[in-house]
């Protein structure tokens, strides 16, 4: 058997005894990383049950351009020709004036239909202009209604800007607050985790400094170590996502029926993002007692 | 084997402890390293076996040069040697058996050959009745008989034995020495610290006499 295998089995082995003989410690340390992760992990959900719902509003956003009554057939040629040649555009509607006001009318309350004895049509032609699905549509949609919009033979562009824009900003900040909040808790979690090990390696101190005197290399130390804080790591992720889970399915439970209607459901944390958790625990771990390790062996010799 | 060149150590920055000392042990040596308490022999095993960075000199083990080596190689200086610690550094938590098997553990050794050297290392020093008996329940001559079987265990060629015999009775402390002598006649290099005269005239071996870090006398 390779040495490295040999290294990894002994400390194995060695990693159980310590957590046997430091129970307390280690579950302690797991509770922290579990509440970390799961509000980690909880805010992850409603991040992308957000996306989900507001995917489902992006898929209304379109781009109408409204056309002056005197365009020439020459500008609307150019303007066709802009839309034909974006490739984000799914499809394009033209609708004349006539076809406007045609909708118009039979939209139209029966209440308001006096409005209609009006003796011209008031509304201009336009092109109701649908793009591709991409997590990038809104800024496309921007892009091409700014091509054109300095056109001529335009009277108005619209795409509902304002709530484009808050929309955009509320999706922004959730980003940044995600990255921020699991940036504090992974720095919490070093902090805590590397602790725990430091307490480790302190209540087996002499051992340590025994097997550095007898030969045995930096590396056979550190591994029962490292492998004890990504246990802890991998521990604690997967309690925090049973928990969530269970969670996930008490909110199906009590008010799927009530957002059924808007034709939605409780999404659980895709499954990209339930590995990345996982691994981000692991390495957190991984990485807190890296720290203590390397810090004790540096003044042991 | 071993070549120990005007080495100067001090501990407090102004006297030294080791004052430009120099010997040379060849192989499959019995020296005996004697002088008062203070004189530097633990100085000199612990800058042996690499725990004691030194000041000034050079110190040469098997062509290794020791003050050039870094903590993360230092372990190919210690597989060369067996160290018999003056406070034994017995692991309480451990039993006889799992002591001595230790330092097979950490050097990568398979269980099979741990489990058939350890039985063998015990039964050279006579402590196979007693290897479930944890180091605490022990007398102090069976505890030092342990710290001997973990440091011929893995078979060094040099066994560095820092005052073995310091806290047992003479004739616990001849059984001691025997042992080593035994060693010695497989070929293993023993550097035996003691300030005992009683066990260096019994021994007739090389002796180093130190005093205030010179060697006084071989």
């Amino acid at each position: 058997m390779s040495y490295f295998i040999q290294t990894f089995i002994s400390g194995f082995r060695t990693t159980l005894s310590n957590i046997l003989n430091n129970k307390q410690t280690f579950f302690l340390s797991v509770a922290t990383i579990t509440i970390s992760i799961f509000i980690l992990g909880l805010f992850l959900m409603l991040f992308s049950n957000l996306n989900g719902f507001l995917a489902k509003l992006d898929d209304q956003v379109q781009l109408i351009v409204y056309l002056n009554d005197n365009i020439t057939s020459s500008e609307r040629e150019v303007l066709e020709d802009i839309i034909s040649k974006s490739p984000f555009v799914k499809s394009t509607k033209k609708i004349s004036k006539k076809l406007a006001w045609e909708e118009f009318q039979s939209n139209m309350s029966e209440n308001l239909k006096p409005l209609l004895d009006i003796k011209f049509n008031p509304l201009p032609a336009s092109y109701k202009i649908q793009f591709h699905e991409a997590d990038s549509r809104l800024i496309h949609i921007r892009e091409l209604s700014e091509k054109l919009n300095v056109k001529k033979g335009i009277e108005s562009v619209e795409y509902g800007q304002e709530w484009i824009t808050k929309l955009e900003k509320f999706m922004f900040f959730s980003r940044l607050f995600f990255f921020a909040m699991g940036g504090l808790l992974c720095f919490g979690l070093i902090l805590i985790i590397s602790n725990t090990i430091r307490l480790s390696i302190y209540s087996r101190q002499d051992e340590i400094e025994l097997m550095l005197l007898i030969g045995a290399t930096p590396r056979f130390v550190k591994v029962p170590y490292l492998l004890e804080g990504m246990l802890q790591g991998f521990a604690g992720s997967i309690l925090a996502l049973f928990l969530i889970r269970g969670l996930n399915f008490y909110l199906k439970d009590e008010f799927q029926s009530a957002i059924e209607s808007m034709s939605m459901e409780f999404k659980f944390i895709a499954e990209p993002y339930l590995f990345g958790l996982v691994g981000l625990s692991v390495l957190v771990g991984l990485l807190a007692s890296y720290i203590s390790t390397f810090q004790f062996l540096r003044i042991y010799k | 084997m071993i070549q120990i060149f005007d080495v100067v150590k001090m501990y407090d920055g102004s006297n030294p402890v080791l004052d430009n000392f120099s010997m040379e042990i060849t192989k499959g040596e019995f020296v005996f390293l004697t002088g008062s308490s203070g004189a530097g022999k633990t100085t000199i095993l612990k800058i042996l076996f690499g725990q004691e960075p030194f000041e000034k000199g050079q110190v040469l083990v098997h062509g290794l040069n020791v003050g050039k080596l870094t903590n993360k190689n230092m372990y190919t200086l210690r597989r060369f040697m067996g160290v018999v610690f003056q406070d034994y550094k017995l692991l309480p938590n451990k039993t006889v058996f799992e002591n001595v098997s230790f330092a097979q553990e950490v050097i990568g050794r398979d269980r099979k050959t741990i489990r058939f050297k350890t039985w063998e290392a015990l039964k050279n020093v006579g402590l196979t009745p007693k290897k479930d008996t944890y180091p605490a329940c022990l007398s102090g001559g069976e505890q030092q008989r342990i710290a001997i079987a973990r440091a011929m265990v893995n078979e060094p060629s040099i066994i560095l034995a820092d005052e073995p015999t310091g806290n047992l009775d003479p004739d616990i402390s001849i059984e001691i020495l025997k042992l080593f002598e035994e060693l010695n006649k497989k070929g293993t290099t023993i550097i035996f610290a003691t300030h005992s005269q009683e066990i260096i005239k019994r021994g007739k071996h090389r002796i180093i006499n130190l005093s205030q870090g010179k060697v006084v006398e071989f």
